[in-house]
């Protein structure tokens, strides 16, 4: 794991709503590395959909990017025209989409749909196209694709339309791929036979993953590291080691915590309230009004990043040398516990 | 498809009959008759020949009876009873068919591509200027009747600046004699398509398969081209026959503002002055071209949307 691919650098998006201006992303710091699996986590509305299209350019038209940097072979990608990205997407960034049920075109066959990209970026013409496509139908693992090439989406399951849009963004061989929550839609079975082949892909392609979830189930089996994101900021960040044996943040450990296993006996913790109106983003951490570890510092000021190791840092107050020692939640420790044992014993 | 297309054609005859049934017992059932104004002036004998020449002296279910026969057997669609007395009612229409059949498809013509345009035009550039612009003109050619177009037409391009003919002229080329009356008939469903595209499109330009053709590095023309608007055009092709019926009923009132010896013009003649043979016969013609005009509809959905064209089958 060397060459950053992507540097992501005090990304700050605000969208223009009726009601006033929504900040939605307040300040986002990342890299990529070349190889690897970064999973951005968060629930509903912190903004990790919406870093992933700033990186895309494809914000919807009432979003603005206020401030910030995204390097990508270095260029800014920020400040890149819509003409520019046409030369990007598709063809070294590619993106699977969360709704596999409305991402494909319904009234277009599944095999012209993959066409398009590979004529649109490698020139091939229509034979050659359609041989390729064939071979990448093969390669998400969709029987006969012969037959399904000329089939429409709606003739397909859940499952294997988003086999196609995989497919899709892979038909160019780009070198990133980002995955926006690709297995939310789909039913459990589904979801683990498409988190193996986007392994199994990302291995044979020699891909770097961004991916995107509110699932730390899902983050456990794929990513190398995790950044746990709330209210528009990454708020810890580390190896997905680092965040399930050792989280340092109030929200990872209710994240966790609210994480159900095969042993959970007692009720399932639940985070009370709700996310903070990101029209009026609260002063100090975001989310101190949910933490009932929430010091009176946290009110009135923002925690900067802890440095809990060389690879794993964390923004809360309580890292501070000066902050009480606080224990971790007990329901947590036995989960970390069993996580622990379990992993010895596979 | 074969199997369809014929059910619908059946389907077309049954509704055809029962319009003409419904139409023929009302126009007949109603007071007033083919001697209203000259009844004083007959001897009764002479009013009971005139009855029995049509057939008027048997019971109603008979000449309806009657009615089909001469249809079936012969293409005898009567004759006129009071605008141009005895002449076959067939020959009447087959001289004035054409002439409304081809305002109404001209308008048409017109009206889809330029509907389809602005219609474009303003899904793209949404709450901006020209879509602002667009949507003003829409409400307002939506909210004018074509009569009142066609006479305000007719007074300032025809009358006051004398661009076009004031009325219809046989000896001149057709398209320069007509233009104003099918620009007339066009704005309403040029409006009407336009705000459907436009509300379709916009709907379409959101969505997660317009997301995934840009991704793919699709530009924003090519993606909206071959993506949205092919998807947002199958709703609009709905409005396509509601529009066309539309022209169809303007045409009514155009002819006759315009003295174009189309259908229109005679249709409301015959009313007025209860010709029932024509007006019956106009009826149905009518009928039957709003019939086709949706199966012609329905068929080209299937051809736009195979979610459609193969709904039944389930070979997947």
């Amino acid at each position: 794991m060397g060459e950053t691919m992507i540097q992501v650098k005090d990304l700050r998006v605000n969208f223009r709503a009726w009601a006033g201006t929504v900040q939605a992303v307040r300040g986002v710091n990342f890299e990529l590395k070349k190889g690897e699996t970064l999973a951005i986590v968060g629930e509903s509305g912190s903004g990790k959909s919406v870093t992933t299209k700033a990186i895309l350019g494809i914000l919807p038209s009432n979003a603005r990017i206020t401030s910030g940097e995204i390097l990508y072979n270095g260029k800014d990608l920020t400040k890149l025209k819509e003409k520019e990205f046409y030369d990007i997407r598709g063809k070294h960034i590619s993106l699977v989409f969360q709704d596999p049920l409305s991402a494909l075109n319904p009234i277009q066959k599944v095999g012209k749909q993959i066409c398009e990209a590979l004529k649109k970026n490698e020139h091939m013409s229509n034979g050659e196209a359609k041989k390729r496509a064939i071979a990448l139908m093969e390669d998400v693992g969709i029987p006969e694709p012969e037959t399904k090439f000329s089939q429409y989406p709606f003739q397909f399951s859940g499952g294997m339309r988003q086999r196609i849009v995989i497919a899709i963004a892979l038909a160019c061989n780009p070198e990133i791929l980002i995955c926006d929550e690709p297995t939310t839609a789909l039913d459990v079975t589904i979801q683990s036979r498409i988190l193996d082949k986007i392994k199994e892909l990302k291995a044979e392609h020699d891909l770097s993953v961004i991916f995107i979830t509110h699932d730390l189930g899902v983050v456990a089996g794929i990513a190398d590291r995790v950044c746990v994101m709330y209210a528009g900021k990454i708020v810890e960040y580390g190896t997905v080691d680092d965040i399930f044996y050792e989280p340092a943040h109030p929200y990872t450990w209710a994240l966790l915590s609210s994480m159900p296993d095969l042993d959970t006996k007692e009720k399932l913790f639940s985070i009370p309230g709700a996310p903070p109106n990101m029209m009026y983003p609260p002063k100090g951490d975001a989310f101190a009004p949910r933490n009932r570890y929430a010091m009176e510092i946290d009110f009135e000021q923002e925690p900067p990043f802890f440095k809990v190791s060389d690879t794993h840092y964390a923004a809360t107050w309580l890292l501070h040398p000066k902050a009480p020692k606080v224990e971790l939640p007990e329901v947590l420790k036995h989960r970390i516990q069993r996580m622990k044992e379990e992993r010895e014993g596979a | 498809m074969a199997k369809y297309i014929l059910k619908r054609i059946a389907g077309i005859f049954i509704v055809l009959f029962v319009v003409m049934t419904a139409a023929f017992f009302m126009m007949r059932l109603m007071p007033g008759g083919i001697l209203d104004g000259v009844e004083e002036n007959l001897s009764a004998d002479m009013r009971d020949l005139i009855y029995a020449k049509y057939n008027m002296d048997k019971p109603i279910w008979e000449q309806y009876l009657l009615f089909l026969k001469g249809i079936v057997t012969e293409w005898d669609w009567g004759v006129s009873l009071k605008l141009y007395v005895n002449v076959s009612v067939w020959d009447i229409l087959a001289e004035r068919i054409p002439i409304t059949l081809y305002l109404g498809f001209l308008s048409l013509l017109i009206s889809v591509p330029i509907g389809i345009a602005f219609g474009t035009l303003a899904a793209l550039k949404k709450n901006g200027i020209v879509d602002h612009a667009v949507s003003f003109l829409v409400v307002l050619f939506i909210s004018i009747p074509s009569f009142v177009m066609a006479t305000g037409l007719q007074y300032f391009v025809a009358y006051k600046w004398g661009w076009f003919p004031l009325i219809y002229d046989d000896s001149l080329p057709r398209i320069t004699t007509t233009f104003l009356p099918v620009l007339a008939l066009s704005f309403s469903p040029i409006a009407t398509i336009t705000r459907y595209l436009r509300a379709e499109l916009s709907e379409s330009l959101n969505s997660d398969y317009m997301l995934l053709a840009r991704t793919k590095g699709l530009t924003r023309v090519q993606a909206t081209m071959r993506h949205a608007l092919r998807n947002s055009l199958v709703p609009v092709v709905n409005v396509i026959v509601p529009a066309f019926i539309s022209i169809m009923g303007g045409s009514l009132v155009v002819e006759s503002i315009f003295g174009i010896p189309g259908l229109g013009g005679i249709t409301v003649r015959s009313i007025n002055v209860a010709d029932y043979s024509v007006t019956l016969a106009s009826l149905i013609y009518y009928t039957l071209i709003s019939l086709a005009a949706i199966l012609l509809v329905d068929i080209s959905y299937g051809l736009i949307d195979p979610r459609i064209r193969m709904g039944g089958s389930k070979d997947a």
